[in-house]
């Protein structure tokens, strides 16, 4: 066909015209499994860009082929057609099994290293943290044979630099993904089953994470985020967050923590230090130290927790929080109030 | 097996080589009827054909409506799943869209997944081995005649309902796949997750009906001569299918029955509270769920092995060795399915198998892509619209192949797992493994359906807009989902960085669209105006060949003999049939499973409305079901007076049956 | 110029065929494997679930009865080498012999699921308890559906034997009603130690 070899020159410069624009396009981010930023992502990645070769490898090798049994046969004399030729196919389909043979094996054994290696993590003196999925926000809690030493959270997870972590995953209502993928891969969290992840950062950084399995209405705004720090701001802010909610420090504050505790938030938010003892929803003992607000949709600004308070639906429509009316003094004392505590 | 008193031996025992034929399609010779042979052909059009008007139409069972009805409804909700992806990439075309909103963008994903998969691939696979399969095999209709109407009709009753309660804003929303708990009773409460499990029974039936079809026509209906070896490879494709979906499908459908329970009439099979488990639910669906793809891909592979040899002029290459691959593809399809649980809490020691027999599985696959290459380099291929969807099939598919050896991987699945990633392999390997060669099969089939040619010219912008769109669609999401980007998300965050990719996603939608209108457009014009063609405008070597386009409702005058793998090729000035079957009744021949000896006859029953009565019942049985559990025994009531007039037997008929009948003792 | 020749005639062959010469044999076949695969999946359910007990059944569900249940697998049994006598009576074509053993069969079979009830209540759970009494119930009440289904099937053909317009094909068809019977009755052996005898020795 004449017109294919016309299209041929035109054809492979808009193949690399869109390589380019893809390529340009990997930006790699911080919720990217091509940036690992610790030694699981690390060798899934390693793995992956072995793949990535021998599979386009396989693929081009493939094309090339084809289309020069389709040039041949088209040159073909149609009156020199004889069935001689099966040897020689017979030869090319063995060598060709043969050689799928050989990369497929290369690939279980490149997957089983993988495995492997990332079962040798070294795991001691791991800081033990535990993830719970709720529809649809992190519940964290880290744990410490200490009773008094245990911190709860939520959405954000803090981790020291350089140090074994084991996440340990569980959900009370359906099934949620825990996933940070410069960190690892995911880990299905599976209501009657609890799971265990070791990872660790070797980079300080903000790492992101969505929910990575369909978990209802709100699936779309559940986000993790992982902050790796040096060891030395680890602990600052570990201790910061064992102590108790700030207390009001002047008359905004002190009406804002009021506005707090006569309203509907006690029932499903705690702030520790005071009555309010919720548990539907997240803790807010420390929400001003937060980055982000409703599991990641909003940067935590005053303005973004004004109208959260007032409208969650707007923004995550179907989520539990129901919307509230108080009055623009009410919110801003609140909004002042809940920022205060870090 | 004995041979048939009263009949001479008429099979040569070895397979004739059959020659290419270097002859161009042009000239393809059609057979002169005498004059013996046209009084025939009217008893046969009175015997066979469908009674005059809508009553005539409702009370069909012949297999060439049958299955045209169902490839066009196909086709129809095709078109309604992909409406669903065009708004799905509409609202995923930027950052924090709010074109839709989250509980109508879960209804809609929901319904896409559903749609393709449940309403399209396995229906319009089955429906085309419906059409074809008989006749590849020299026979007038499918074994159960009456069956294949039934079946039609519970897919079709199926169908409307599921879209009724789209309409009614309660269509399934929990996923093509609907896992539990989010799926069970507490967190999806109302119907829409009843209406799921209840629409996998009606497609479930209908599938194991078109199933038991297949395997009975090929093991017992073949045309004399057609030994084992001398099967089509796209029947022995059909066949494989057929056995996939009988050991698949039970296990979908009692897991949707146990779905059902829980949330009607509260047990709990998946409720870890009371001892249940999610995990089970799980293992139930991808049982079905991975077989469920391989059936949705192997008859693609069977239309490659059935178009090749008409574009290449000669036989594919390899045929011991491709029914071999067919037969071990459906074989290990069943030994994956924990490929898609690799992120759950079970044991890690079962997942190497699993990523074992996953990668391994590529290599029957492989096999066949290496023969067809070899029968092309062998041949002498010319270029129509057919061939280009079948390069087309190599190039798309292949990318979607070498993706699923990665996900194979138990360690880098648990990053791609549930990404877009995923979404990305599964779309390449079902449009190149399974859209591709369907198109294929329709421009190459048209002619015999209808009596004309697809347009060329349309048929080649149809072609390469859709590989275009395809690629320019689905690449980005492999890259997508790498970056983080999770499945099932009706937005997501600008500082994602997502937007770019996500708008040339949505663009490469835009051109499938296109393509596809041009598709619709070249479809309706053709049927109208498309150049007429002949009995076998393509040159193809078997037996659907042999018969007018389009067939007449008896298809085969007399039952063609059969001698080699391309009956038509090696047929010559003659075509060598068998007479004595009656023509006053629809009598068929009935031939023994290895090599097609002719055994006894038998009387296909006429039309009759009670197959769309008992499809009715078992719709009312299945929709109340949806409400109340007594649904099932109110419906089983009327099902059994269904079942009971739809098989007793007509006196008339069997008088009229008997009264032509020889005394032969079986 | 392409003309047909014809090499055969085969209007001396039979109108009917015993055994898997027969279409109908084939599609009572893919039947039994459509209905067996759902069986298995009932069983796998129900192992599935044990894992996620200590006890089973769980207390304070007591053990299933033994009694009827026991009476009903051994009548099941014998049931199979009685419906031979059908079946041998189709091969000969003794329309006498198919008459009789049909009526007993039905007979046997209404039985059969009177017997059934009882089954049902020796479980000694519901199937809304918990996951032991929901599996426990699903096997039993989808082999339920396969008796109930049978017993009206070899009842219509003792209708249609005694008292429809017969031919000579209708041997046939009784027949597979035969082999249909035996495997729905076989197959309820190893599912009644499932159900009934394993959670004995658990």
């Amino acid at each position: 066909m004449r017109q294919s070899s016309r299209l041929w020159p035109s054809f492979r410069r808009t193949v690399i015209a869109l390589t380019a624009l893809l390529g340009a396009c990997i930006v790699p981010g911080n919720e990217s499994a091509f940036n690992p930023a610790g030694p699981q992502a690390g060798r899934i990645s390693t793995l992956w860009w072995f793949m990535l070769a021998a599979a386009t490898a396989v693929w081009v090798v493939v094309m090339v082929f084809l289309a020069w049994a389709v040039r041949r046969s088209r040159q073909r004399d149609q009156a020199l057609r004889e069935p001689a030729g099966d040897a020689s196919m017979q030869r090319g389909v063995v060598v060709g099994g043969a050689l799928t043979v050989l990369i497929l094996t290369a690939f279980l054994i490149a997957d089983i290293a993988t495995g492997r290696a990332l079962g040798a993590l070294p795991r001691k003196n791991a800081l033990r943290v535990e993830v719970i999925g709720h529809q649809w926000w992190w519940e964290v809690n880290y744990i410490d044979p200490t009773p008094g030493r245990i911190v709860t959270t939520a959405n954000e997870i803090h981790i020291p630099v350089g140090e074994p972590v084991q996440i340990i995953g569980s959900s009370p209502d359906v099934i949620h993904s825990f996933w940070i993928p410069n960190l690892h891969g995911k880990k299905d969290l599976v209501p009657g089953h609890t799971t265990s992840t070791w990872l660790r950062a070797d980079k300080p950084g903000v790492y992101r994470g969505q929910c990575a399995e369909f978990c209802g209405a709100q699936h779309s705004k559940m986000t993790a985020l992982v902050i790796a720090e040096p060891r030395p701001q680890f602990d600052a802010w570990y201790n910061a967050q064992l102590a108790s909610a700030r207390p009001p420090s002047n008359p905004v504050t002190a009406r804002g923590q009021d506005v707090f505790l006569k309203s509907s938030c006690v029932v499903c938010h705690t702030i520790s230090g005071t009555l309010a003892a919720g548990t539907l929803g997240p803790t807010l003992s420390h929400v001003g130290s937060r980055l982000t607000l409703a599991s990641g949709s909003l940067p935590n600004t005053p303005g973004n927790l004004a109208a959260w308070i007032v409208d969650p639906q707007r923004i995550k429509p179907g989520t539990r929080m129901p919307s509230s009316n108080m009055n623009q003094a009410d919110l801003q004392a609140l909004v002042t109030y809940l920022e205060s505590l870090k | 097996m004995t041979v048939a008193r009263g009949v001479a031996p008429l099979l040569p025992l070895e397979v004739e080589t059959v020659r290419p034929d270097p002859v161009a399609p042009q000239v393809w010779e059609e057979v002169e009827l005498t004059d013996a042979d046209q009084e025939l052909r009217k008893e046969l059009l009175d015997t066979w054909g469908d009674n005059p008007g809508l009553w005539g139409w409702l009370r069909s069972t012949s297999h060439l409506s049958i299955a045209k009805r169902y490839i066009i409804t196909a086709f129809l909700f095709f078109g309604l799943g992909g409406l669903e992806a065009g708004l799905i990439r509409l609202q995923l075309s930027q950052p924090e869209n709010s074109f839709i909103g989250p509980d109508r963008y879960n209804q809609i994903f929901t319904m896409h997944g559903t749609t393709m998969m449940f309403l399209f691939a396995v229906p319009v696979m089955v429906a085309l081995a419906l059409y074809l399969v008989p006749m590849m095999v020299g026979a007038r209709d499918v074994a159960f005649p009456r069956l294949n109407a039934y079946g039609y009709w519970v897919y079709l009753i199926g169908g409307l309902f599921v879209y009724v309660q789209f309409l009614l804003n309660t269509a399934p929303d929990a996923g093509w796949f609907s896992y539990v708990p989010l799926a069970g009773p507490e967190f999806s409460p109302g119907k829409r997750v009843d209406t799921w499990a209840q629409l996998i029974t009606f497609t479930e039936i209908a599938a194991l009906v078109a199933a038991t079809e297949i395997i009975v026509t090929v093991f017992k209906h073949r045309a004399p001569g057609m030994s084992l070896n001398r099967i089509p490879l796209y029947v022995w494709a059909m066949v494989v299918t057929s056995f996939m979906i009988i050991f698949a499908m039970p296990s979908v459908a009692t897991g949707s029955q146990f779905l059902a329970a829980d949330r009607l009439i509260d047990t709990h099979f998946f409720n870890h509270a009371e001892g249940g488990d999610s995990l089970l639910w799980q293992h139930l669906f991808w049982f079905f769920g991975h077989p469920e793809v391989y059936i949705i891909f192997v008859p693609g592979l069977g239309i490659i092995s059935a178009i090749v040899p008409a574009f290449t002029r000669r036989p594919v290459f390899g045929y011991p060795v491709m029914v071999l691959a067919l037969v071990t593809t459906g074989f290990m399809s069943f030994g994956l399915w924990v490929h898609h649980m690799f992120t759950t809490p079970i044991p890690q020691l079962g997942q190497s198998f699993f990523t074992a027999a996953s990668t391994m599985i590529a290599i029957p696959t492989g096999v066949q892509i290496f023969c067809w290459i070899a029968t092309i380099w062998a041949g002498r291929t010319r270029f129509a619209t057919p061939m280009l969807f079948v390069i087309g099939f190599f190039v798309v598919f292949i990318i979607g192949g070498v993706t699923g050896v990665m996900v194979a991987s138990v360690a880098f699945d648990q990053q791609a797992h549930d990404t877009y990633f995923v979404v990305a392999h599964l779309h390449y390997v079902l449009l190149g493994g399974a859209v591709f060669p369907l198109l294929a099969g329709v421009y190459y089939w048209f002619p015999k359906f209808t009596g004309r040619m697809l347009s060329e010219r349309l048929g080649k912008w149809n072609f390469w807009l859709l590989i275009i769109g395809v690629n320019v669609a689905f690449f980005p999401m492999h890259i997508l989902g790498l970056e983080g980007m999770t499945r099932r998300i009706y937005t997501y965050l600008p500082e994602t960085g997502w937007g770019p990719l996500n708008a040339v996603s949505s663009a490469g939608a835009v051109i499938i669209v296109v393509g596809m209108v041009v598709f619709a457009i070249n479809f309706f014009w053709s049927l109208r105006r498309g150049k007429t063609a002949g009995e076998n405008p393509w040159g193809g070597e078997t037996l659907e060949w042999a018969t007018s386009s389009p067939p007449e409702s008896y298809v085969f005058m007399y039952l063609p003999v059969v001698k080699s793998r391309a009956p038509l090729w090696s047929e010559g000035s003659e075509r060598v049939v068998v007479g004595g079957l009656r023509s006053d009744v629809r009598d068929t021949l009935t031939t023994t499973l290895m090599d097609a000896e002719p055994d006894h006859r038998q009387s296909s029953p006429a039309p009759s409305i009670w197959p769309l009565m008992a499809a009715v019942a078992t719709g009312v049985m299945f929709i109340s079901a949806v409400f109340t559990p007594w649904g099932l025994v109110v419906g089983s009531v009327l099902l059994f007076f269904a079942l009971f007039f739809w098989g007793w037997p007509d006196k008339a008929d069997q008088a009229k049956r008997l009264a032509g009948e020889s005394e032969a003792t079986a | 110029m392409k003309r047909f020749r014809i090499a055969g005639d085969v209007s001396a062959l039979p109108t009917y065929a015993f055994g898997n010469r027969n279409i109908h044999w084939w599609g009572t076949l893919m039947f039994m494997t459509i209905e067996g695969m759902t069986i298995a999946v009932c069983a796998a359910a129900y192992l599935y679930v044990r894992k996620n007990f200590e006890a089973w059944p769980p207390p304070p569900t007591p053990l299933p009865d033994l009694v009827i249940p026991t009476i009903a697998a051994v009548l099941m049994v014998l049931s199979i080498a009685m419906m031979t006598r059908v079946h041998v009576a189709t091969r000969k074509m003794d329309l006498r012999g198919v008459q009789r053993w049909l009526v007993i069969m039905v007979i046997v079979g209404i039985v059969l699921v009177a017997l059934r009830w009882f089954e049902f209540k020796a479980l000694n759970t519901r199937w809304d308890s918990n996951a032991y009494g929901s599996t426990a119930w699903a096997t039993v009440a989808f082999h339920s559906t396969l008796l109930l289904f049978e017993v009206v099937e070899t009842a219509v053909f003792a209708a249609l034997m005694l008292f429809g317009p017969r031919e000579k094909k209708h041997f046939t068809d009784v027949e597979d009603d035969a082999v249909y019977w035996y495997f729905m009755a076989a197959i309820w052996v190893p599912l009644y130690v499932l159900v009934y005898v394993s959670p004995h020795f658990a």
